[in-house]
């Protein structure tokens, strides 16, 4: 039956649609104690990543809207790896935001980045892209707890709005030279010698530079991830660029890149690798410097599509794990305080191992395995990016790419410095991280753990 | 069988001892402390086991595991014990108790994240050196960067932080290339045989055109020289060692250093053999170099761990040439002073700890005369400090001596046997050993003798567990100077192999033959410990 394969193919779907409509209703009608919405998005979010493992795991395929809509068991994998990534972003949003309206946008959020790792058609993409990112747009501004707030949301909206605008000059150029809105038409478009359908490949792909902060498009993040609360910075660097990366996956499909679009594929990450880690030496704030830092990642990632056809999928979803996975670790453990400014100052982080050695040497193991340092599983993931590149045939790019990140090993190991090595800052703040952000930090360790320790099972299962 | 899960025991001992050191509940040092004493004994006790069961006359790798580990890479699990690193695992589990033991007084802060760090490092360098898969020996290479980052930036001196982190960020620097330059060598093996596989022994076999073994050889040569460290990659271990507490200044000097030349043997030469022999002269003169600049500067140090820093750059300089004479005396004497240097420095560091711990300077004007003051502290610097010089009947002579021998006889390609640039290379070796005798007696004579003064009087000479540490070494340092022909029976299988990888040619036949080859038998050739003999008793 047509209609029941589509009904289980948006499974995940359906589950986080029911939780927002349950979360919405409850608030209405009786709104809950403060760990209510909470739960009840935790279970939303719980069930729809168990329903796309277990889709996946039974190799379930359908295209539920012909054209524009279809799940194969490598999309539901990448479903459930974002899905399994919001479980700590929820967990350690109790202590700031998790209360009124953050559960449900990010639940809608969720949503729109599901809708986008199954679009089939461009229709379907600007759909989740943009249900993905107007939500966000409100969450950055929800905790308005600094005046720079409004600024930098502002700042976030307007560059995501032109990063829509770009997309869809790119998609009507696209539709203009080949007649169709289906996604296989960019992977086309790739080495096609249409000048339209070239400049409609460079406009999406400046759509996604934008989205996943790529320089020189990234002015916004350090700006929109230092001021937004500590969940929303944390969802914002993994799950936002999970969900953009994965779909930059899924429209490159396996197209080779050949030369001169391989070119400017490499050559703006590259960019981003060299400029965010040197950027990121300098930053006061923590969350400045994980932007910063994400903004190198996004490099890395983009390489990741310069490798051939197969191995993107692979490497971009294992990277996105454990980037994600670690991200969440660093966020999790931070010492929990009402005065967010102060919170965010990386003097805080000093002499934190006297203070509070678990969370020290868990932000300790976030930043090593950010920096690729083996044996934290941020190498391997890095490895198989390089590995990628190099078997592609741009050595060049591989070995320039690696120089950068040598780049970032000193911001990094400044954090260790001041972990371990320093003297306490009489002003920092205290209060460790509460329970549930502990589990979250659980959690996160035992990925990266097994991650760290069987990297051959989990790169099996991509 | 057995004897194959001990070997994985030992390489993972120290990661139980640190989830037994966490478990700890002791806020005091005092359990800490003695529980990681005995283990590292306990460590060291089961690899003096396998010593004893390694066969010398077997080929290849023993006691070997292999698991697959990374399927789809092709990366193994495959650890082993070969002549290659034999003995410097013996000499990483002989150090262990020793730096242990060592830091009993003198680390008093965090002592639960200092042993825990010992041992974190101890898996690595065990690790690496036990690795027979390029994933995994590269995996273990870099891990051992934060344990001693750590080490350094936490308990150091007073520039511990500009130390510690000059050490990473220059050893990272070379491990970033040398990860390039490990991708591509895995990928061109596969792309030539198709064949995806980290394993030591399948990229023995790669045959790569001559350029790209160049560069392949430079990125990998960098990586391991900064490590040895050769001049003039070396500005970072003065400070390094400077600013490092006792312990991990003996654990640099001891194993850390010898990772760098252990590399070049297993990786960087025989996986580049032809570019290798093209830049033979090259690897020659900076070693040579290193000999000479790094005695000169030991020369004016004034700073009493400069002087032994410095010397270990000239010492290691030995390791260096040996192993690029590509003559079987000389490799095995690179062998053989590797482990002696190990010894040696790793004793003389402990011995400068000692005396930092009871006058709290190392500047060398404050000291003199400690032969009065110390008398029995005096007796073991004196041993150390000869061995240091090469001394017959220490370990030191073996080495040295052998290096020498080799590089006289060493015949680089390009020039016709008895040609005037070799010669000059290994005189001008000579040379350093005469410099070597002037820094060290010079140091030992301001030290130890002359008027008596010390900043700190009247100073208490050495404690039962000082005598034991330094006792212990002085025992091992005699044992490699009076019965050389045991380790080395054990390791030459290895050293011929490693000759007929790299220099091929030399034995008349093609490189591409001789790899498909079993190495000679043993006693086939002239047995090697005849001229050792001759040369060893004095």
């Amino acid at each position: 039956m047509s209609w029941i394969d589509s009904a289980i193919a948006m499974l995940p779907e359906h589950l986080l649609l029911a939780g927002i409509v349950i979360l919405i209703a409850v608030e209405i009608v009786a709104p809950l104690r403060k760990r209510g919405p909470l739960l009840l998005s935790l279970l939303a979010v719980s069930f729809a990543a168990a329903a796309a493992v277990w889709l996946s795991a039974n190799g379930f395929a359908f295209a539920a809207f012909a054209g524009h809509y279809s799940v194969d068991p490598a999309t539901l994998l990448a479903k459930a790896i974002v899905l399994a990534l919001a479980v700590p972003v929820l967990l350690i949003s109790r202590d700031d935001v998790g209360q009124g309206a953050f559960p449900v946008l990010l639940l809608s959020s969720l949503y729109g980045v599901c809708l986008l790792l199954s679009a089939d058609s461009f229709l379907t993409l600007f759909l989740g892209l943009e249900l993905m990112s107007l939500p966000v747009y409100a969450l950055v501004l929800l905790a308005f707890r600094r005046p720079q707030s409004a600024e930098a949301a502002l700042k976030y909206l307007v560059l995501g709005g032109t990063a829509t605008a770009t997309l869809l000059m790119g998609v009507s150029l696209l539709y203009g030279s080949s007649g169709s809105l289906a996604i296989s038409t960019f992977a086309r478009a790739l080495d096609s010698p249409d000048t339209m359908a070239n400049v409609a490949v460079v406009l999406v792909l400046v759509a996604f530079f934008l989205k996943a902060a790529i320089v020189p498009f990234h002015a916004w993040a350090p700006d929109a991830y230092e001021v937004a609360a500590i969940p929303v910075t944390a969802y914002m660097a993994t799950i936002i660029k999970a969900g953009v990366l994965l779909a930059a996956v899924r429209l490159f499909g396996t197209t080779p890149v050949t030369r001169p679009m391989a070119d400017l594929l490499a050559i703006l990450p590259l960019v981003s690798i060299v400029w965010g880690n040197l950027a990121a030496m300098r930053q006061q704030s923590f969350r400045r410097m994980i932007a910063y830092s994400s903004i190198a990642h996004a490099g890395y990632l983009f390489y990741a599509l310069l490798g051939e056809g197969p191995g993107r999928f692979q490497a971009v979803a294992f990277y996105v794990l454990v980037y994600g996975l670690m991200n969440l670790l660093a966020f999790a453990a931070l010492p929990q305080n009402p005065d967010d400014t102060a919170r965010d100052r990386m003097d805080n982080l000093k002499g934190l191992f006297h203070r509070d050695p678990f969370a020290a040497l868990m932000i300790g193991v976030a930043m090593l395995s950010l920096a690729g340092i083996p044996p934290f599983p941020g190498f391997v993931a890095k490895f198989l990016i390089f590995k990628n590149v190099i078997a592609a045939g741009f050595t060049l790019y591989a070995v320039l790419g690696l120089v950068g990140s040598y780049l970032g090993i000193y911001f990094y190991l400044r954090v260790i410095q001041y972990l371990f090595m320093s003297a306490e800052e009489p002003t920092a703040v205290q209060g460790s991280p509460g329970r549930l952000a502990l589990g979250a930090s659980f959690i996160c360790l035992l990925g990266a753990i097994l991650l760290a320790v069987f990297p051959g099972w989990v790169i099996d299962l991509l | 069988m057995a004897d194959t899960a001990l070997l994985n025991v030992v390489l993972f001992l120290p990661l139980v001892a640190i989830a037994a050191i966490v478990a700890l509940p002791a806020r005091q040092g005092e359990p800490v402390r003695r529980l990681s004493l005995a283990v590292m004994l306990l460590q060291f006790a089961l690899t003096a086991w396998l010593y004893a069961r390694f066969d010398a006359s077997a080929e290849g790798l023993q006691f070997e595991t292999r698991l697959p580990w990374i399927a789809a890479w092709g990366v193994y699990y495959q650890i082993g014990l070969d002549g290659y690193n034999l003995l410097l695992v013996l000499l990483t589990a002989f150090l262990g108790p020793l730096v242990v033991a060592g830091a009993f007084t003198a680390i008093q802060k965090d002592v639960k994240l200092f042993y825990a760090m010992v041992f974190a490092l101890q898996f690595a360098m065990l690790g690496t050196f036990l690795a027979q898969d390029l994933f995994l020996f590269y995996l273990f290479w870099e891990a051992m960067l934060i344990p001693l980052f750590l080490i350094i930036g936490i308990w150091g001196g007073e520039r511990r932080i500009y130390a510690t982190l000059k050490f990473v960020l220059y050893t990272a620097f070379g491990s970033i290339l040398m990860l390039a330059a490990v991708i591509y060598l895995v990928y061109s093996l596969n792309a030539t045989t198709g064949v995806t596989s980290f394993a030591f022994a399948d990229l023995y076999r790669s045959e790569l055109p001559l350029p790209v073994q160049t560069v392949l050889l430079a990125a990998f040569a960098l990586s391991f020289a900064i490590k040895v460290p050769i001049v003039p990659l070396h500005t970072w271990l003065p400070d390094a060692h400077v600013e490092a507490p006792t312990a991990g200044s003996v654990i640099l000097a001891g194993v850390l250093l010898k990772m760098g030349t252990y590399g070049f043997m297993k990786l960087a030469f025989p996986l580049f053999p032809d570019a290798t022999r093209l830049l033979a002269p090259v690897f020659g003169t900076l070693a040579v170099v290193s000999i000479i600049y790094g005695a000169c500067l030991a020369l004016v140090q004034t700073d009493i761990k400069k002087i032994i820093a410095y010397s270990s750059i000239s010492h290691l300089g030995y390791v260096m040439l040996g192993l690029i004479s590509l003559d079987l005396l000389g490799i095995q004497g690179a062998v053989m002073q590797m482990v002696s240097h190990g010894l040696v420095a790793g004793g003389l560091f402990l011995m400068v700890g000692m005396v930092y711990e009871r006058c709290h300077t190392r500047d060398l004007a404050a000291y003199g005369g400690l032969a009065k003051l110390l008398p029995v502290y005096s007796v073991f610097f004196m041993v150390l400090t000869l061995a240091a010089i090469g001394l017959p009947t220490t370990s030191g002579f073996t080495g040295e001596f052998l290096v020498l021998l080799g590089a006289f006889r060493a015949a680089w390609p390009q020039y016709v046997q008895g040609a005037a640039y070799p010669l000059f290379v290994s005189a001008s070796a000579v040379a350093g050993v005469v410099l070597g005798a002037l820094y060290m007696l010079w140091f030992a004579q301001r030290f130890l003798f002359g008027p008596a003064k010390a900043p700190h009087l009247p100073l208490v000479d050495l404690n039962l567990r000082e005598k034991a540490i330094l006792a212990s070494i002085v025992v091992a340092v005699f044992a490699l100077g009076l019965f050389p022909d045991e380790p080395m029976r054990k390791t030459e299988l290895a050293a011929r192999q490693y000759q007929q990888l790299v220099a091929g040619v030399r034995t008349g036949l093609p490189v591409a033959t001789l790899r498909q080859l079993p190495s000679s038998p043993p006693g086939s050739q002239t047995r090697l410990a005849t001229p050792l003999e001759k040369a060893g008793t004095p």
